[in-house]
């Protein structure tokens, strides 16, 4: 590329940034508050789009003028829907509250913007370092995080281009262009950027072979038909910063000589696709996207792709014969997409945290990126971390960090004083870890070593309460469900397993089960033809190995140990703290099994109970008279006084 | 099969009207299916038939392809479709428990619609917001934090609503 | 010509020919139901998971369908591993099998027999409960009836009928352990070219489709 091409680059990018820039610093020094709303789909879940209603509404009673500022994620699902007001003549910095239900935004309106009473009750925290009002940065959820890939998740608007472009956005690219292919396949190699979609491939060894690949009409797929039913990282980062992983793709598209991109991204993700086509839209208007980008000559686009909901689509093989029109069912490979892609095309495939993590890594160097995480895992992990643990949410760490320090430290540890059982990490591909393996570093190799995977990054986290049987039949449910039949033992062993773990569940279970659990695993493992069936066997390995006295409850006694399994558990009502008069578990029973006796205390018909554990949560504290207990037969019976039967 | 609905039969010609203007390509059946039921709300024998023969695709490889996708259904969903969100934080805090109360509930399955087309149910994958463990959404509209005793409330609501509307249409 | 070795036995094979094909080729039998003889390496669906091998420089078995030949190749088809794979995958195949010989009109022509009796195993299931599918006949078609309790799920019918019509009338419908080989017409006039063909009826090893007038 001669200079003159550069130069001529150069002066567009710089053209566009200054507008953007000017944008920027007009909104910034606006004297007028600005109310930032997190808008990605787990706010419009927790009622975002009601609490943003809800101060327009009040702004516009009460006349008083505001900026309302809808943006992505911040990550923080725990405590969503979450604001930031930024109130410059309050003399506050600003403030980030969480839960902003509609009441609480017409009251923050009034008193906050009018009266210039922040509310202190309702503060998380500052967002920025300050003398009045302690930030959340110190705290541990916020401040043990390194964010990489969602840095600028929930500070922008992810439907304005330059939002992004004034942070600097597109600047990757830019440096890409005045670059060769082979010295940015070069950075990324020396990054050791691994492939963030689970199996964790070298992203520039993957590079190198489609550059290398014969033909000239090379395809990029960003893989964001995110299936694991515990994982949304994906789908925020697309909600929320969308151009990061756009740059991304299209430097991906430089190095390897690609002409097209394509999303491949879930229907059921409506608002992704929505502000992805946006973003597509305006990229192209400013010149970003389309033909001779930016003066270089080079041309690129983008189309989008509506998965179908199929798990298995998220293969790689899989997910192109669906693009194709076809049942996405995989094929053995070699030959692998790089070479013979879609419709034959060399096409490379990048899961999206994978392509947002490119800009940054091309800004700032290899090392820079090699400086984080571990040396065999350079970089971040993004995980989703839900069940019961106290902060859920994403979490974006660097590589290393133990799973104690992110479960315990960053996200709060287990709420209600209970015990921590178990932690499932990789979704349906993954495994569950026992308290023993709470120091494992978070880091392809280790999870893998101790029989978990990075996989999705689906976390969910689990008390004493859980039955690991019934995780374990959770997710070979899933697994069988989404298997797509193509091959024997994944379509019929995964069958028989769930089969087997479903009469445990039950209290059917057999001498021998176990070992006809591991053996038929370990075949399912070895036999099938692709990664959902070599991988599926894994939670029942893992739990097997981890917590086997579980099983073995369940087979020999009847008894499940975290009385999870209905079929094995009984709920009593305990006389001797049931307070006369109290109705509170006969009123929330969805099928009339609680009874008054003759004493007017309650007992449950166990007959009728359906074991939906209602009565337990109804029952007032300061009695606590509902009891689980397992096995069943263990639960006192208590007769219906014979007049109700009636 | 389901009998068509006049209200099916006039989505239909909708469909017709649009698909003319769609590219042709095998690699357009998926996209079509979905502007198929996006306009029906389901794919229907009709629907398949008129996809099949715009791409010039025998109807079995049509049904092939789209039995094979979770997104895709063949009956018609009710006007208030039931989705319980089943990921794995919903799991683990009793998804299935609620799923069983909405079918308890309204007396039909999984996958099945009312003989009234008022309500239907059909499991999700994770909806996203699992720290409001357990979910379900009626129609478009999210509740969190799913009981038992939410779910006949939530039944009742939509029906008093629906008994209002009819009200008053009656009474102007 | 490639040579390689194969238990013990030097074979020739035409290059670029998979393992599988060079060892049918030279007598050895290797157990697979979804592999057509004019299938390449990469055309081969490696679904039916039977005609595993374990190859020196392997970690573990393959199918030999997916390998191509090469020179000096050392191949085992007998070993415990292999065997041990190849009996669990018939075993699951027997588990959702309706086996009712004498009533099938494959009895004594049907592969899964063979394989059975290749292996030296019996035609039951254990340790593996069976576990049939609802609908035992499914009669849309106008030429013949299908058995889904029969079916392996091969795939060999909807690979013949689609190399042989333009627009192929079968399929596999619906996904995982609900999928069957499909027809679904909206009327019942049927293709004429569907009734002199006869491909998938030829084909299928396991008597799951049957013609109309034979039932």
């Amino acid at each position: 590329m001669t200079e003159n091409v550069k130069s001529r680059i150069e002066a567009a990018y710089q053209a566009l940034a200054e507008e953007a820039r000017d944008q920027k610093e007009t909104f910034d020094q606006s004297p007028l508050p600005k109310i930032h709303i997190g808008m990605a789909s787990c706010g419009i879940a927790s009622g975002a789009l009601e609490t943003q209603a809800a101060f327009e509404a009040a702004l516009k009673d009460r006349g008083v003028e505001a900026h309302v500022h809808t943006v992505g994620c911040l990550g923080h699902c725990y405590a969503e829907p979450v604001v930031i007001i930024d109130h410059p003549d309050s003399g506050f910095p600003p403030i980030l509250y969480p839960e902003v239900t509609p009441g609480k935004a017409k009251m923050l309106v009034k008193l906050f913007l009018e009266g210039g009473d922040p509310r202190f009750e309702h503060i998380m925290g500052a967002t920025v370092e300050n003398e009045m009002i302690p930030s959340v940065m110190e705290f541990a959820r916020f401040n043990r995080e390194k964010r990489v890939v969602m840095e600028r998740c929930g500070k922008i608007d992810p439907e304005k281009i330059n939002e992004y472009i004034a942070q600097g956005g597109y600047g990757a690219l830019v440096k890409g262009l005045g670059r060769t292919p082979e010295s940015i396949i070069a950075e990324i190699e020396a990054s050791g950027l691994r492939g963030r979609g689970g199996a964790g491939f070298p992203t520039g060894k993957k590079w190198q072979f489609a550059r290398n690949a014969a033909g000239s009409d090379k395809l990029i797929i960003c893989n964001a038909d995110e299936g694991d039913p515990g994982a949304y990282m994906d789908r925020t980062l697309l909600e929320s910063n969308p151009h990061q992983v756009i740059e991304g793709m299209m430097i991906a598209a430089l190095a390897v000589g690609a002409t097209r991109g394509l999303f491949y991204v879930r229907a059921e993700y409506p608002l992704a696709v929505r502000i992805l086509t946006t973003a597509v839209d305006q990229a192209r208007e400013l010149g970003l996207l389309g033909t001779d980008i930016l003066g270089s000559g080079l041309d690129f686009d983008i189309d989008l792709f509506q998965g179908s909901g199929a798990f298995v689509c998220g293969e790689e093989t899989a997910l192109i014969r669906s693009v194709e029109g076809f049942r996405g069912m995989p094929r053995h490979r070699p030959p692998y997409p790089v070479e013979h892609g879609l419709d034959g095309r060399p096409t490379v495939i990048n899961n999206v945290k994978t392509l947002a993590t490119i800009p940054p890594i091309v800004e700032k160097g290899a090392d820079w990126f090699r400086g984080i995480g571990t040396p065999g895992s350079p970089g971040t992990a993004v995980f989703s971390i839900v069940g019961n643990v106290t902060h859920p949410g994403l979490v974006e760490i660097p590589m290393g960090v133990t799973l104690r320090e992110l479960i315990f430290d960053i996200c709060g540890g287990i709420p209600k004083q209970k015990k921590f059982k178990a932690v499932q990490i990789g979704g349906p591909s993954g495994g569950c870890l026992s308290a023993d393996f709470l120091d494992t570093p978070v880091d392809f190799d280790e999870l893998r070593q101790a029989g978990a995977m990075m996989g999705s990054g689906g976390m969910v986290v689990m008390d004493e309460d859980s039955c690991m049987v019934d995780v374990s039949r959770y997710f070979l449910d899933f697994t069988q469900k989404e298997s797509c039949g193509k091959c024997t033992f994944c379509r019929v062993g995964t069958r028989h397993l769930l089969n087997i773990l479903q009469r445990l569940t039950r209290g059917e279970g057999k001498e021998g089960d176990i070992k006809q659990l591991e053996t038929l695993s370990r075949a399912v493992q070895q036999g099938s033809l692709c990664g959902l069936g070599k991988t599926a066997p894994n939670p029942i390995l893992t739990s097997v190995a981890y917590f086997k006295e579980e099983y073995e409850a369940h087979i020999q006694e009847g008894r499940c140990p975290g009385c999870a399994c209905r079929t094995l558990t009984a709920f009593y009502i305990d006389l001797d703290k049931c307070a006369r008069g109290c109705d509170a578990c006969v009123a929330c029973c969805p099928v009339d099994a609680v009874f008054t006796t003759s004493t007017r205390k309650k007992g449950i018909d166990q007959e009728l109970c359906v074991k939906c554990g209602e009565c337990m949560v109804a029952c007032p504290p300061e009695y606590d008279a509902v009891v689980k207990i397992s096995p069943a037969h263990l639960a006192p019976i208590i007769e219906r006084p014979s007049e109700k039967k009636s | 099969m389901n009998p068509l609905s006049s209200e099916d039969l006039a989505n239909i010609e909708v469909l017709k009207k649009q698909i003319k203007d769609a590219p042709k390509g095998r690699g357009q059946l998926i996209p079509l299916l979905q502007m198929a039921q996006n306009i029906l709300g389901y794919l229907p024998d009709k629907a398949l038939s008129l996809v099949a023969d715009y791409l010039s695709i025998n109807r079995s490889d049509v049904y092939g392809v789209a039995s094979f996708y979770n997104q895709f259904r063949f009956n018609p969903p009710g006007k208030n479709p039931v989705k319980v969100c089943m990921g794995t934080a919903c799991h683990v805090r009793g998804g299935e428990i609620i799923l069983e109360n909405f079918e308890r509930k309204l007396e039909i399955k999984e996958g099945d619609t009312t003989e009234d087309r008022e309500f239907s149910i059909e499991r999700v994958a994770c909806v996203g917001c699992c720290a409001l463990a357990p979910v379900a959404l009626v129609g478009e509209t999210l509740h969190g934090h799913m009981a038992p005793s939410k779910v006949e409330g939530l039944v009742l609501r939509v029906q008093l609503e629906r008994e209002k509307a009819e009200r008053e249409a009656g009474n102007s | 010509m490639i040579i390689l070795t194969v238990d013990g036995r030097s074979i020739q094979a035409p290059a670029g020919s998979s393992v599988l094909s060079a060892c049918l080729f030279a007598d050895i039998f290797i157990p697979h139901l979804c592999w057509l003889e004019s299938d390449t390496v990469a055309d081969a669906p490696a679904a039916c998971r039977l005609c595993f091998v374990e190859i020196d420089g392997f970690s573990e078995p393959v199918t030999a369908c997916t390998v191509t030949v090469e020179n000096g190749m050392m191949v085992h088809t007998d070993t415990e591993a292999v065997r041990s794979l190849q009996k669990t995958a018939l075993k699951l195949l027997l588990s959702v099998h309706k086996v009712d010989c004498k009533n099938c009109p494959a009895d004594k022509a049907c592969s899964l027999q063979d394989i059975a009796k290749f292996l030296g195993i019996g035609l039951g299931c254990k340790p593996f409960e069976r576990v049939l599918k609802e609908l035992d006949v499914d009669s849309r078609h106008p030429a013949f009836d299908y058995y889904p309790n029969r079916c392996v799920l091969c795939g060999l019918c909807v690979r013949i009928c689609r190399d042989r019509h333009e627009q192929p009338m079968l399929s596999f419908a619906g996904r995982g352990f609900n999928t069957v080989v499909g027809y679904f017409a909206e009327t019942s006039d049927t293709d004429p070219d569907c009734l002199s063909c006869r491909g998938c009826l030829d084909v299928c090893p396991t008597g799951a489709l049957v013609e109309k007038s034979q039932v």
